[in-house]
């Protein structure tokens, strides 16, 4: 780290520090100007000081600290606040323009790398960290299959649809009357035998169709997802879940926008995208589901991978299976389950 | 953006220009027949308030806020002493203790009773701000707005919305909406909603006349409700793709509003206000000559007993609401008094300044020969929009009552045509909300959300959004019900 980034850091924790000050001496319960945890704040700020065409939203929030600042009733703290707050708008106005030199790394991407990283994808983890691999895939490319080969071989948990109950018991609400929008019809799922070891099992559906509810369940509803659309719901709960076990555990999980949500947590993971030509992808399908015609296979993959791009689209705002938002995309009918387990255990393992 | 503001400058300038001046005097002198009564030229100051009011805060929020107060001040003289020469000392003494006591005195009470009343009053929950739930909760403040005012539903409503979107970036266009829906149009439906109804029920619209408006505000709350749809979801998505959340850890919602007694002392402003328009028509309240009694201030300046009453039934209110609330409870709204300063002390310039443009409009107000509908409509809103939009509307009113159009509303100002006072009360109504100055709620809305970390639009910026959302649809407004 450099001392420009290092004065940008402490400054951009100045002005953490102060607006979390305002909201203490104000006791509003409205909302704060910088309401998410320290780090990503700070990294945020940091940012926005970095890029050449950002430096004037940086002003805008610290004149929102601002307007909150002066309303505070006691003198003393007003001023003491107020006097620290002239000091950060005077550093912040004596920052250069920008310390940009036009290189091409994006920095939210990037902070999540070690400097050596651009050659091995493992050490973009500390020893702090967990190996989170996050795997999209189009539908029947095989992607479900090669991430829980991939997981098998690594002896780390695979996650799919595992996430989505998880999310229902927390949601309290029932298995049954929620569909699982971030899901393909998963071929594997995970159970616990009675001797209590956990074990994969073959599948064919992960999830039911929504059902329709009378008012009295969407009152109850209402309630339950804090006035929010069961997806959304859901989605949240989900990101939570999934930020939760990147702390506590290795594992591989499919699909539910999990790389965008780490990033934007700047959690250190993987990112994979697996495809493969429609064309394949619809014979595989016909040769998963014995008596599937060609029209409906094809109909199946288009319906799954509009359904998957449109969530992914909604929540994200960036496009499914464009190959910059990933660290990796593979061809799967280039390399079969087994060859592309195997490409992504090299690139990880490469000295 | 850049356009809408040229447009608007370019609007300003003519409006300040000499040759625009000298075709208001001209018209003034035609209508009333007073020789050189140089009234368009009094109207700077109140150019300059509004420039300063648009530009300031652009160029210098620091510097704006300290010095508000002299600028304010400074715009006041300078239209009160040139007044002064001009139409002798006593004249301009009582053209502003005028409009101080009896427009300025009655205004400022309401606000600020519903300010404290409402401040006192929070709600505790884990709802989170999506745009369903923003859409139920700018449905409810138009429904309300008619029943407890504009004023009213504002207060009640700016903290809850504003706590429930904390956990997003983008907020800002939710309040734009709030303020074009709970703070203006929602008060269409009756006389409680917005002070020009009160106006015309006291001049003996019915009460619930007013009623016949419904269609139109809901053709618009429906509208504008599509519209703030989209938008919202279009800034919900890109806040969650942020990475923005809101808490939902605990399963299941919990609401809970505290204060809940003030509601009392809210019913006690709305019968206030009910009161005031009223007690004026009781004979007990008036001379032999029908005039309404009140306390002499100066020459023909009289507070009439009825707003005493108002005035006091609102301050005990407010009163008896912060006796009564615990003071956690403003502390969690962050209660201030900064919001209420603020327009108290906007509108006290506003309300001086812009009194030799009132003049001008009462001098050409039957003058215009307005006599349609749709006429009546962009007229009555387009003054209203900058004007106070009680006296315009009463212009408008006096103008239309003395036309003898025919069968319609009998009024004490004669009888007018059921649409063209449909027309009168939806643009005094419903315009008031494209500009910031365009009525007291948008204005604390304003000064509240700025309070709680949410950049509002400027001035300039607040005029491009109510000139492609409301426009539109005040287009199709005239085109549905005022052709």
């Amino acid at each position: 780290m450099n001392h420009n980034e290092e004065m940008m850091r402490e400054l951009a924790e100045r002005i953490y520090d102060l607006d979390a000050e305002v909201y203490i001496q104000l006791g509003s319960s409205l909302g704060r100007v910088f309401d998410r945890d320290r780090e990503r704040c700070v990294t945020e700020m940091m940012r926005l000081m970095l890029e050449r065409d950002q430096s004037h939203v940086l002003r805008s929030q610290l004149a929102l600290i601002s307007n909150m600042a002066r309303t505070i009733s006691d003198r003393e703290s007003r001023k003491m606040i107020m006097s620290e707050y002239n000091n950060i708008l005077h550093d912040v106005i004596e920052l250069p323009t920008s310390f940009g030199t036009g290189e091409i790394l994006d920095q939210s991407r990037a902070e999540l790398l070690e400097p050596n990283l651009k050659k091995h994808l493992k050490e973009r983890f500390s020893n702090q960290d967990h190996l989170v691999i996050c795997i999209g895939r189009t539908y029947g490319c095989g992607g479900s299959e090669i991430g829980f080969t991939l997981a098998d071989s690594l002896k780390i948990n695979y996650y799919d649809v595992e996430i989505f109950s998880e999310v229902i018991k927390r949601l309290e609400a029932e298995q049954d009357v929620i569909e699982d929008k971030a899901a393909f019809p998963s071929p594997y799922k995970k159970i616990t035998g009675k001797d209590g070891t956990e074990e994969y099992v073959y599948q064919q559906r992960a999830f039911v169709p929504e059902q329709k509810n009378g008012i009295r369940t969407a009152f109850r509803n209402f309630n339950r997802y804090h006035g929010l659309s069961k997806r959304d719901a859901v989605y949240f709960n989900q990101s939570d879940l999934i930020c939760d076990m990147s702390k506590n555990e290795d594992f591989v999980i499919m699909g539910r926008c999990a790389d965008l949500i780490l990033t934007n947590n700047h959690i250190p993971h993987i990112s994979i995208f697996i495809t493969a030509p429609v064309e394949r992808r619809i014979r595989r399908i016909m040769e998963i589901n014995k008596g599937m015609s060609e029209k409906e296979a094809r109909r199946l993959v288009k319906k799954m991978d509009h359904k998957h791009r449109k969530y992914y689209g909604f929540y994200t705002g960036s496009k499914w299976g464009m190959p910059c938002n990933y660290d990796l995309c593979i061809n799967s009918s280039s390399y079969g389950i087994e060859g592309s387990v195997e490409l992504i255990r090299r690139m990880m393992e490469q000295e | 953006m850049k356009k809408w503001m040229m447009l608007f400058g370019g609007l300003m300038m003519a409006m300040i220009s000499p040759d625009t001046v000298m075709a208001a005097e001209a018209a003034t002198e035609a209508a009333s027949g007073t020789a050189a009564v140089g009234l368009g030229w009094f109207c700077i100051p109140f150019a300059g308030l509004l420039l300063c009011v648009a530009l300031f805060p652009l160029i210098n929020p620091e510097l704006w806020e300290k010095y508000q107060p002299a600028v304010v001040a400074l715009w006041s003289v300078l239209f009160i002493i040139p007044f002064a020469m001009f139409f002798g000392a006593g004249e301009a003494a009582e053209t502003v203790l005028e409009c101080l006591v009896n427009d300025y005195l009655a205004f400022i009470v309401l606000l600020f009773g519903l300010f404290c009343v409402a401040g006192n009053i929070t709600l505790e929950g884990d709802l989170a701000g999506s745009p369903r739930i923003n859409i139920l909760l700018l449905t409810i403040g138009t429904l309300l707005s008619s029943w407890i005012g504009t004023t009213g539903a504002s207060m009640l409503m700016v903290r809850p919305v504003i706590k429930m979107n904390s956990w997003r970036k983008r907020k800002a266009h939710i309040m734009v909406f709030f303020i074009f829906l709970i703070s203006n149009i929602g008060g269409c439906l009756t006389p409680i909603g917005d002070p020009p109804l009160l106006m015309g029920f006291s001049r003996g619209v019915p009460f619930f006349w007013s009623l016949i408006q419904l269609p139109v505000m809901l053709f618009n709350m429906v509208v504008l409700l599509f519209l703030f749809y989209w938008i919202d979801r279009k800034n919900y998505r890109k806040d969650i793709a942020e990475g923005r959340k809101p808490d939902i850890s605990k399963p299941g919602t919990e609401i809970k509003l505290e204060g809940l007694h003030n509601l009392i002392f809210v019913a006690m402003i709305v019968a206030a206000v009910i009161l005031s328009g009223t007690l004026p028509s009781l004979p007990m309240f008036q001379d032999a000559t029908g005039a309404v009694l009140g306390l002499p201030i100066y020459k023909e300046v009289h507070l009439p007993y009825p707003t005493i009453i108002e005035i006091v039934i609102i301050l005990t209110a407010a009163f008896l609401s912060f006796k009564t609330t615990n003071a956690e409870i403003r502390r969690k709204n962050h209660f201030t008094w900064g919001a209420i300063r603020e327009v108290a002390i906007l509108f006290v310039g506003i309300f001086i300044t812009m009194q030799p443009a009132l003049m001008l409009l009462k001098s050409m107000g039957g003058s215009l020969h307005i006599t349609e509908p749709y006429q009546m409509f962009w007229v009555t809103g387009g003054l209203s929009s900058f004007l106070d939009n009680t006296p315009t509307y009463l212009v408008f009113l006096t103008t239309a009552g003395a036309m003898e159009l025919g069968s319609g509303i009998v009024t004490a100002l004669g009888t007018v045509p059921v649409k063209l006072l449909m027309a009168i009360s939806s643009g005094a109504v419903f315009m008031g909300a494209n500009t910031y100055i365009g009525n007291a709620p948008n204005m604390m809305v304003k000064a509240i959300s700025d309070e709680n970390g949410i950049r509002m639009p400027s001035f300039f910026g607040y005029l491009a959004w109510s000139l492609r959302i409301l426009i539109p649809v005040f287009l199709l407004d005239t085109v549905l019900f005022f052709l």
